[in-house]
């Protein structure tokens, strides 16, 4: 119950190397905010150092108003789930959950009872007795998880927790964590490289790359105004497609030309690069394989060619490529397409692809920055 | 058609020479087995031989007895066991305790000189450890712990540069991941906690290991010993006392006492040795694969 | 020179190869040269700048301190009592208190002493009691020595602390100057079992390294300058004193009296030394990996035992088996005897008297003692090769000689390498082997004027043993002999890490 937060935190390695620059954000009380990016961006450097089994190499941490730099782990009043659970081989999992009460010296029936609670909530009271190793891995992440969550702390961080379970048990308990949350009703901060957990799990999600903060916010902020180029591609599965073009202005309106197309700026998109005073120029051209349909041929239809039919059940992956070899993935509901048309999907198809006005993206091809941010 | 006629004369051909081959490797391990025991079992023969005390051209004893062995308990021989004895227990906890601290410390704790003190320490390995001999003993002698004594002398000896050998208990360290050290400093365990509580209890064959060695080491040792007693019967080890019996002047009289005092050394530390011979093996192939 | 890509590379044939790489290695050496000077120019001008650089800020740190950091220069711990860190502060001081009083009382006096190990020797003095002359002993050269070296020791460590109580100080200033509060004696204290746990840890282990392993090597080092010897005991035959590089030009000299010189000598048991090292590492290490994988191969039966009986060698502490075995194989010994009384040979084979079957000798009963520990360490390497590389190549068509080649070996001279570098060097300083095999025997008449008896099968280690204990005991050579065994030993070392894949590409085999 806590809120935390970070100024100018730096993190250097043997004096030249630095993992993180000046992270900058303030984590309200109560909020779930998630750190999302590729492996070596950061994310779990900087959640270390909020955990204090980093030093911070400059700036401040504050953990419900007090700097906290200098303060062990221990004296943060923090409860942290480690991606390998990090349970204690040679203990049982009540020992494993009671270990930190113990440290506290509390009383053996307040351990008991705050143990068997927890292990009520998270479904473990069975395997209280059990060692570690007699345990699957999604019951070790529970006993882990029950470790941090008889702390009672003022802030809970969770360091990759499902990255080590199988794709089904992952979803299983990312609905239990969001279920845990509403019970503990404390502060989250939630370290993945999987931007489905982001986007599911955060109230606010943090895109790094390469040491920085390339966006903070709201999932559907980021997904529907990425504030450039890497969080676009990131955020979303399949990834958004990207294709240098041409954006050419004439009079209010906006127009781009991808291979040969010519497709209106509609809606909000239009209005706001008018309103930024955009000009004709070159850009990369953003839009996600969702807002593309097929079409028929015609001035605003893109021909290409079929790769690879990918059928994923609800719904196609078309890979396709454009005359000058561009690859484009196009999403199709299945629903959309009747059996005849489904079975002429073969590779080599020619097929014409067109997509609204209103879903592009537009991003600097220098800088790759939102145009409209 | 050919091939169905082949395929099953093939498999058997393939049986039949992995049975030859593992036939003549029975053979030969038989052979290495008989090579590697044969001068213990002389040993063990020879020390009943009561006929003669010198060196025969045959092994099985005419004369069977326990005759050495009454000569060995009425020689110096009780003197220097008990004197090892007292110095491998010793030893085997104080190097313990010493080797796990160090070895904790460098495996756990990244400190500024952690690096420059382990290469300085594998630099000093190169020095042949015999040339500090010379000024130990002389200086043991000042303090009076050598000769008679020296058996304090040597245990401060043993002890005090035990914890040169580190390697291989930071190697088995380094195999505990860190963040079970991590999720207790989260938990609230200080680091003491940590070592007592969480690492020591997961440490059993490398804490075994290292007993096992520490104990073992003093009975084998010989040239340190010999410097430090100096000719002092009192002060000797079961090594350098034994190792008289074998020069020219002692030889014809005492060969069939050095079987019989052979036996008694050996007999319980292979005992203890086969007993715990899995963390031995652990430690061995642990320590030399980590380097 | 051209430089190849990597897929020009590839096209070439095993020869050009090698051409190749040759020719690069040769092209590269100017390159090498000129980052190596450059590194050492590097690390002077750090060095300087360094240096430079910790006295300015000494010199700041008094300036702009506040008056409590500026008394802290002369009275240690000062400014940590005046804070209110009293434990800090007693402890400083005490360590001062200690360090003054040593130095007056005998610190001084030693350091003193040092340049010239003493100048009044035993000599004859009239004692009026008597009336007569008896002996009166003088300075102890040897104590001089051993002192100095303390003292000096002694003296660095009281600068360390002395810069550290600078150090604290400065922060101990800056922390109160931002607001924050110091650490209190109880918190000193707990930070001592907590994050500065180490250094409870590592003070004992360490204290005993340096007393009892650093010290002793210092003074040995210092004992090659001197001409310490039975004669020059430095206190009661004579005083010894310092005589410069002098033992290691009569080392490394190959004029020596009567056509005999000590770099002859010294050249050739270095010879024998790196031979046996050699013999006795590798023999050791291929016939244990042997053992290992047929006690391994599938269908052998009763491996525990097989490895059993080879680790129970073991336990069995070597004096004994070294010295029954030696005996075994004496002139008058259970062998010849044996064959004798049979009547195979009429004259007993002299095991110990040839100088070649003696070297041989010693190799093979190395063996039979080694080859259970490589056993045991090949085993557990074995079993961890991940399978499938083996299935994989049966289904590419290796054969089992293949298999080994491509696979286990590397796999295993990989995870060994630096094991192999330890045993090399343990094997140059093995001296239970040959002192109890041989005792350095048979006698090499054309080396033996040195110093002692010196023998065909006498690695350095026993050379070295030998002139401490023999009724010259030059303590001085082994001091020089020491030095150049420790040069030899870091030339290799340096040579294999630069070598070695397992330090160069860590992750090949992970």
């Amino acid at each position: 119950m806590a809120s935390v937060v970070l100024k100018g935190v730096k993190k250097i390695y043997g004096g030249n190397v630095v993992a993180v620059h000046d992270f900058d954000l303030e984590i309200k009380d109560k909020e779930f905010v998630v750190f999302v990016g590729p492996s070596g961006c950061g994310k779990s450097t900087t959640l270390r150092m909020i955990a204090g089994l980093e030093d911070i190499s400059d700036g401040t941490v504050e953990i419900d108003g007090e700097v906290v730099n200098d303060l062990q782990p221990k004296d943060r009043n923090i409860a942290m789930v480690f991606q390998n659970y990090a349970l204690y081989p040679h203990m049982t999992v009540y020992d494993n959950i009671a270990f930190s009460l113990r440290l506290q010296k509390m009383p053996e029936d307040v351990i008991y009872d705050k143990v068997t609670n927890a292990a009520e909530i998270l479904g473990i009271t069975d395997y209280l007795t059990r060692k570690p190793r007699a345990l699957s891995g999604g019951q070790r992440q529970r006993v882990a998880i029950g470790r941090a969550m008889v702390r009672d702390s003022k802030v809970f961080l969770m360091d990759e927790p499902l990255s080590n379970l199988d794709a089904k048990l992952r979803n299983q308990m990312r609905a239990e964590i969001i279920l845990l949350r509403q019970k503990l009703n404390t502060t989250f901060i939630y370290v993945t490289h999987d931007q489905t957990e982001a986007m599911t799990l955060g109230d606010r999600i943090v895109i790094m790359k390469d040491g920085y903060i390339k966006q903070v916010g709201t999932p559907t902020e980021v997904f529907e105004m990425p504030d450039n180029l890497f969080v676009a591609e990131f955020i979303g599965a399949p990834k958004m497609n990207i294709m240098k073009t041409g954006l050419v202005r004439e009079g209010d309106k906006y127009y781009v030309t991808p291979f040969g197309a010519r497709i209106e700026v509609t809606g909000e998109k239009g209005a706001r690069l008018a309103e930024k005073g955009v000009g004709s120029r070159e850009i990369l051209l953003g839009v996600r394989p969702e807002h593309i349909v097929l079409g028929k041929e015609g001035e605003n239809s893109i021909p290409c060619v079929l790769e690879v039919n990918e059928m994923m059940g609800s719904e196609l992956h078309l890979h396709v490529y454009t005359e000058d070899g561009t690859r484009l993935i196009v999403r199709v509901p299945t629903v959309d397409l009747d059996e005849g048309d489904r079975r002429d999907l073969v590779q080599g198809k020619k097929l014409f692809i067109t997509f609204a006005g209103k879903v592009m993206h537009f991003f600097d091809p220098v800088s790759e920055e939102n145009l409209l941010v | 058609m050919n091939n169905t006629v082949k395929s099953p004369k093939r498999h058997m051909g393939l049986a039949r020479s992995r049975a030859i081959s593992n036939t003549v490797i029975h053979i030969v391990l038989v052979i290495i087995s008989i090579i590697w025991l044969i001068p213990f079992v002389f040993i063990l023969l020879q020390s009943f031989r009561c006929e003669s005390a010198y060196q025969v051209g045959y092994v099985v004893p005419q004369q069977w007895g326990f005759d050495n062995y009454v000569s060995l308990w009425n020689s110096n021989f009780p003197k220097w066991y008990l004197n090892t004895f007292i110095i491998a227990l010793v030893n085997a906890v104080a190097q313990t305790v010493i080797v796990l601290c160090m070895s904790y410390a460098l495996s756990r704790f990244r400190f500024k000189l952690r690096k420059a003190l382990m290469r300085f320490m594998l630099v000093l390995g190169f020095f042949p450890g015999m040339l500090t001999m010379i000024i130990l003993y002389r200086v043991l002698k000042d303090i009076g712990l050598t000769q008679a004594h020296a058996v304090p002398g040597l245990i401060l000896v043993y002890i005090a540069s035990s914890g040169m050998g580190y390697y291989v208990s930071k190697g088995f360290f380094d195999t505990l991941p860190k963040s079970l050290d991590e999720a207790a400093r989260v938990d609230g365990a200080t680091r003491f906690q940590i070592l007592r509580k969480i690492i020591l209890p997961l440490s059993k064959p490398i804490v075994i290991y290292t007993i096992l060695t520490a104990f073992m080491a003093p009975w084998g040792d010989f040239v340190f010993a010999r410097y430090i007693s100096f000719e002092n019967s009192a002060g000797m080890n079961v090594a350098v006392g034994m190792y008289n019996w074998l020069n020219l002047d002692q030889i014809t009289t005492k060969y069939t006492m050095f079987c019989a005092g052979g036996v008694i050394v050996a007999v319980p530390v292979t005992i203890l040795f086969l007993c715990l011979q899995k963390y031995y093996v652990e430690g061995v192939t642990g320590g030399a694969v980590k380097g | 020179m051209k430089k190849y890509s990597d897929l020009e590379y590839l096209k070439l044939t095993k020869w050009q190869k090698f051409l190749y790489k040759l020719k690069m290695f040769f092209v590269g050496i100017p390159r090498a040269i000129k980052n190596g000077v450059f590194a050492i120019g590097r690390f002077f001008k750090n060095l300087i700048f360094g240096i430079g650089g910790f006295f300015k800020n000494l010199c700041l740190t008094f300036v702009r301190g506040d008056w409590k950091t500026k008394v802290s220069y002369v009275i240690m711990g000062f400014g940590n009592l005046m804070r209110g860190q009293i434990l800090r502060g007693i402890m400083f001081l005490a360590f001062e208190g200690v360090f003054i009083f040593y130095m007056i009382t005998t610190g001084g006096y030693w350091l003193s002493k040092l340049p010239t190990l003493g100048t009044v020797g035993p000599h004859e003095e009239y004692n009026a009691v008597l009336d007569a002359y008896t002996m009166a002993y003088g300075d102890n050269s040897f104590k001089i020595l051993l002192y100095g070296v303390l003292t000096i020791f002694f003296i660095i460590a009281f600068a360390y602390t002395w810069y550290a109580n600078i150090k604290q100080n400065k922060t101990a200033e800056e922390i109160l100057k931002s607001g924050k509060k110091l650490k209190s004696g109880k918190q000193d204290l707990h930070s001592m079992v907590d994050d500065q746990f180490h250094k409870t840890l590592l003070a004992l282990p360490m204290t005993g390294i340096l007393v009892f392993t650093v010290l002793p090597i210092v003074f040995m080092i210092l004992v090659a300058f001197t001409n310490y010897d039975g004669a020059h005991d430095g206190y009661n035959n004579s005083l010894f004193q310092w005589v410069g590089l002098d033992n290691f030009k009569t080392m490394l000299s190959w004029s020596g009296t009567g056509g005999h010189s000590y770099a002859a000598t010294f050249g050739e048991i270095l010879t024998w030394t790196l031979i046996w090292a050699f013999f006795a590492t590798f023999t050791n290490y291929f016939l244990g990996m042997f053992v290992a994988m047929m006690i391994n191969k599938k269908g052998i039966r009763v491996k525990k035992l097989w490895r059993t009986i080879l680790v129970m060698t073991i336990a069995i502490p070597q004096f004994i088996s070294l010295l029954y075995v030696s005996k075994m194989f004496a002139k008058n010994g259970l062998i010849n005897l044996f064959l004798l009384n049979a009547k195979w040979i009429n004259q007993a084979i002299p095991f110990w008297e040839d100088p070649t079957l003696a070297r041989v000798m010693v190799i093979v009963i190395n063996i039979w003692i080694g080859i259970p520990y490589l056993m045991l360490i090949a085993t557990g390497i074995l079993m961890n090769i991940p399978q499938d590389l083996y299935e994989s190549s049966r289904i590419d068509g290796a054969n089992a000689w293949q298999q080994y080649r491509k696979i286990t070996l590397p796999y295993m001279l990989f995870v060994t390498g630096p094991y192999l570098l330890t045993q090399f060097i343990g094997n140059m300083n093995n001296f239970n082997v040959i002192y109890l095999l041989t005792g350095g025997a048979p006698t090499n008449a054309s080396a033996s004027w040195a110093s002692g008896s010196v023998g065909h099968t006498d690695l350095l280690i026993t050379w070295l043993f030998k002139i401490t204990t023999g009724a010259e005991s030059k303590y001085y050579l082994a001091s020089v002999i020491g030095i150049l065994v420790f040069a030899v030993v870091a030339v290799i070392a340096l040579i294999v890490y630069n070598v070695l894949p397992s330090i160069k590409n860590e992750e090949d085999f992970q």
